[in-house]
């Protein structure tokens, strides 16, 4: 070609640029579907007719009516907790059982047999394997009940509604209608409502999903609101109303919980993840019958297994540092005395105490083992006989009389559980959450951001409170 | 223990210092490196700018405009010019000053990386409209030419910016500035949308209030030296003269696509309609998204499930049911089915 006639056809070639415009690709796709839907209109046929009764189309109007709409969602809700909560005690007291009353003395009693020398025996069955078993036994029935009935939800086709009549306040809130659904299955485990925001397809709200997941109260730290508000606000009321003042703060929390996280994502949504890119859409896939072998075996293989492993794990080595550090002593104090003396004057001002904050660093793997963690290192500070198993070995009392009179003996106050209350809804989330984070994200930025934004909301509330309430207190 | 009205104080006063040093724009840290990166090249650039604009409009370049523009006192910018001068990016004509080839050349380079920054803030990441321009005049200080090239490149050489703005090929060559201005269009005939002003700021803002952008069709209905009155996308717009000096506008290429049409969002429940065209204010991820779930020109669709707060709301398009928000949903054109008929 001779160089004249190649400078012609650019020139034309630059007009025609201008002259089309940027969306020529677009155009191209318009041409394929319209050659698509060309070829499918000679060769499909269709009934004439649409069927007159239409049983999804019925569904949906039901579940998504102005009227019945939010009463189905809070009771499928309601009938799931429920359910979690009512079946996993039997077999969460079966494991206990197992576990920690039957195999845990019989790990000692072949240790002393063998005549292992005390420390590895310390370490090992005391920390490592109490640790572990407790996790287990706590984790493992709530996480097998509460993760096949959700998939049960999901497989049969109505938690998409859920997100749709949702969409409206979590968009409010610059977060996706989807999110409800990551959040709800936060309240099983923060691991896997991390895990289930791969449904959101949006790169800024998947990540305002994963942030905030962990303001949904899960399953490891239900208990601890129980024991504290039965024991502390309990005793404040009648005893005839002290079962409804401790269902009504520890539902306080969580619904605290469910405005923080919408708090939260509007901040985010407008701050640090302004610029990610942000769509919506929303497929509600046509209703049919559950798989239930299926269901059950991908939500026990895939998320009950896959995260109780991860809590493994961190729980095993935090088993041997909390033995290890009620046990090596510095100038013949603990380690754990040492730090706790020294996370003191912090913890006062947060109106906790530096055994509450030592009992959050080593218990960072399973929000479960915080409060046998805290029973544990108060009895070694205050030095209370008669209780607890020793130095660095985990334990629980049957009675919440007498887990009060341990907690009070350790100079626990109303304050004091208050802030625990509220530290225990707002702080960083637990180990394998962090790491599941890690893992979906693939960043360290949003890791540490999941991490420690809570954490330091949760300085700065507790803080607030315990100022503000003595201040009130000295009036 | 801590007095708790000491710690209280001392906690607002540590949070105070906080956000003086680091609040976005207004604190000490951000207002020391918005200082820091007004260098002599940084104002080089803008000028070279601003004359390449005058000299594209028309508008006579004065050192009292270029003081304006780069909001710098009238003895800085007239020595910024004798500076730029005497480096052969200026040569001063009788009356008038014009840039050298050499000064249009990186002119023109600031002006492409300028626009497809802007292009790229739209196309790929979420930060708001508002924010666009503001963040070009940073950027496009940043990028060399290669990395124009390489950013062209990745975003499929595009022609225009999101305001409709001609984008510089690496050549130095640019579209045609199409369209006139709204006020001096003919009333009552059918118009679109070719250009949107994004300076000053608020005018800005209060065009995209409005919901204008461009590719909308314009029908205007009356213009008098108070108001200019005009439909647009389904609605009637009332804008005051100076605002309205912003929008260009220019009869479309017959397409032979119905200029008639509503928004997917005016369909109520039960309703059928057929696509149109999604807007080009839909882009990026999110138009890609919507084409992939079947919002092409011609798709038959019906509204079908309201939420309960009454957004969002799902449509039946290919047997599928999709959710679509209402902003999303007034992005899409469409014809009525009986309008269809």
């Amino acid at each position: 070609m001779t160089s004249a006639a190649e400078a012609q056809l650019l020139a034309t070639a630059t007009a025609m640029r201008w002259e089309f415009g940027g969306n020529l690709h677009e155009q191209l796709v318009e041409a394929i579907y319209a050659d698509a839907a060309r070829i499918a209109e000679r060769a499909v046929t269709r009934p004439d007719q649409e069927p007159r009764f239409d049983l999804d189309r019925t569904i949906d109007r039901v579940v998504t009516s102005r009227i019945l709409g939010f009463p189905i969602m809070l009771l499928a809700l309601a009938v799931v907790l429920w359910l979690t909560v009512i079946g996993s005690n039997i077999p969460s007291a079966f494991l206990f059982d197992l576990l920690i009353d039957t195999i845990y003395p019989l790990l000692k009693q072949i240790a002393a047999n063998a005549g292992l020398a005390w420390w590895i025996e310390g370490i090992l069955i005391d920390g490592v394997y109490l640790a572990t078993a407790w996790v287990v036994s706590v984790m493992l029935p709530p996480m097998a009940i509460f993760f096949p009935l959700f998939t049960l939800l999901e497989d049969f086709g109505y938690l998409p509604r859920v997100a749709f009549n949702l969409d409206r306040a979590f968009k409010v809130a610059g977060a996706h209608g989807k999110q409800s659904l990551s959040m709800a299955m936060g309240f099983g485990c923060n691991a896997a409502g991390v895990i289930s925001t791969a449904i959101i397809d949006s790169p800024r709200e998947k990540l305002i999903a994963i942030i905030t997941n962990n303001f949904a109260l899960c399953n490891g730290r239900w208990p601890t609101q129980i024991v504290l508000a039965t024991i502390f606000v309990g005793a404040l009321v009648p005893s005839y109303l002290a079962g409804a003042a401790v269902a009504l703060v520890v539902m306080g929390t969580a619904v605290l919980g469910v405005l923080l996280t919408l708090l939260v994502s509007w901040a985010l949504s407008r701050s640090v993840l302004k610029g990610e890119v942000s769509t919506f859409s929303l497929e509600l896939p046509p209703y049919r019958p559950p798989r239930i072998l299926q269901t059950l075996y991908t939500s026990v293989i895939d998320r009950t297994l896959k995260v109780l492993w991860r809590a493994l794990i961190f729980a095993a080595p935090a088993g041997a540092v909390i033995w290890l550090i009620s046990n090596l002593t510095i100038g013949g104090t603990p380690i754990a005395v040492h730090t706790i003396d020294f996370l003191n004057p912090f913890g006062l001002l947060l109106g906790l105490n530096g055994v509450i904050l030592l009992a959050y660093i080593v218990a960072i793997p399973a929000n479960e083992i915080v409060i046998p963690t805290i029973l544990m290192l108060t009895v070694l500070v205050t030095g209370i006989t008669g209780v607890g198993e020793g130095a660095g070995v985990m334990f629980e009392l049957n009675s919440e009389a007498a887990t009060g009179a341990i907690l009070r003996a350790g100079g626990w106050t109303l304050l004091t559980a208050i802030s625990t209350m509220i530290f225990v809804l707002i702080h960083n989330p637990c180990s394998t959450t962090i790491f599941t984070t890690y893992k979906v994200t693939g960043s360290k930025r949003w890791t540490t951001v999941t991490a420690l934004l809570p954490l330091f909301m949760g300085f700065a509330v507790t803080f607030g409170v315990a100022q503000i309430w003595r201040l009130v207190e000295g009036w | 223990m801590t007095e708790p009205l000491v710690a209280l104080v001392a906690a607002l006063a540590l949070l105070a210092a906080a956000a003086g040093l680091f609040y976005p724009r207004h604190g000490v840290i951000p207002r020391w490196r918005r200082a820091r990166q007004q260098t002599r090249r940084v104002r080089t650039e803008d000028a070279l700018k601003h004359i390449l604009g005058c000299e594209m409009s028309g508008d006579r370049l004065t050192v009292n405009s270029l003081a304006g523009a780069l909001q710098i006192t009238s003895d800085r910018a007239a020595n910024l010019l004798l500076d730029m001068e005497h480096r052969g990016l200026l040569h001063g004509e009788s009356d008038s000053i014009r840039l050298t080839p050499v000064g249009r050349q990186s002119a023109l380079h600031i002006l492409r990386a300028h626009r497809l920054w802007e292009r790229y803030l739209a196309d790929e990441t979420g930060v708001g409209e508002l924010e666009w321009h503001g963040q070009a005049e940073w950027h496009e200080h940043q990028l060399t030419s290669e990395e124009a090239e390489a950013l062209a490149a990745r975003l499929g050489n595009p022609t225009h910016d999101p305001h409709g703005d001609p984008i510089p090929s690496a050549e130095g060559e640019m579209a045609p500035h199409a369209g006139i201005p709204l006020i001096s269009a003919a009333v009552d005939e059918p118009l679109h949308i070719v250009h949107i002003e994004d300076e000053p700021q608020t005018v800005f803002a209060q065009l995209l209030a409005e919901g204008l952008y461009p590719g909308m069709e314009v029908r205007l209905v009356e213009t008098s030296p108070h108001r200019i009155r005009f439909w647009a996308g389904g609605d009637e717009h009332v804008l005051a003269p100076v605002v309205a000096a912003n929008v260009y506008v220019a009869r479309p290429a017959d397409d032979g696509r119905d200029s008639v049409g509503s928004r997917l969002s005016d369909l109520t429940r039960g309703e059928r309609g057929q696509v149109v065209e999604i807007s080009s204010q839909c882009r990026g991820l999110e138009r890609r998204r919507l084409q992939d779930l079947g919002f092409l020109p011609g798709a038959e669709l019906q509204a079908e499930l309201t939420s309960p707060g009454g957004d969002p709301v799902a449509y039946r398009i290919r047997g599928a049911l999709i959710a679509l928000r209402k902003e999303q949903a007034d992005l899409i054109r469409i014809v009525r089915a009986e309008q269809a008929a």
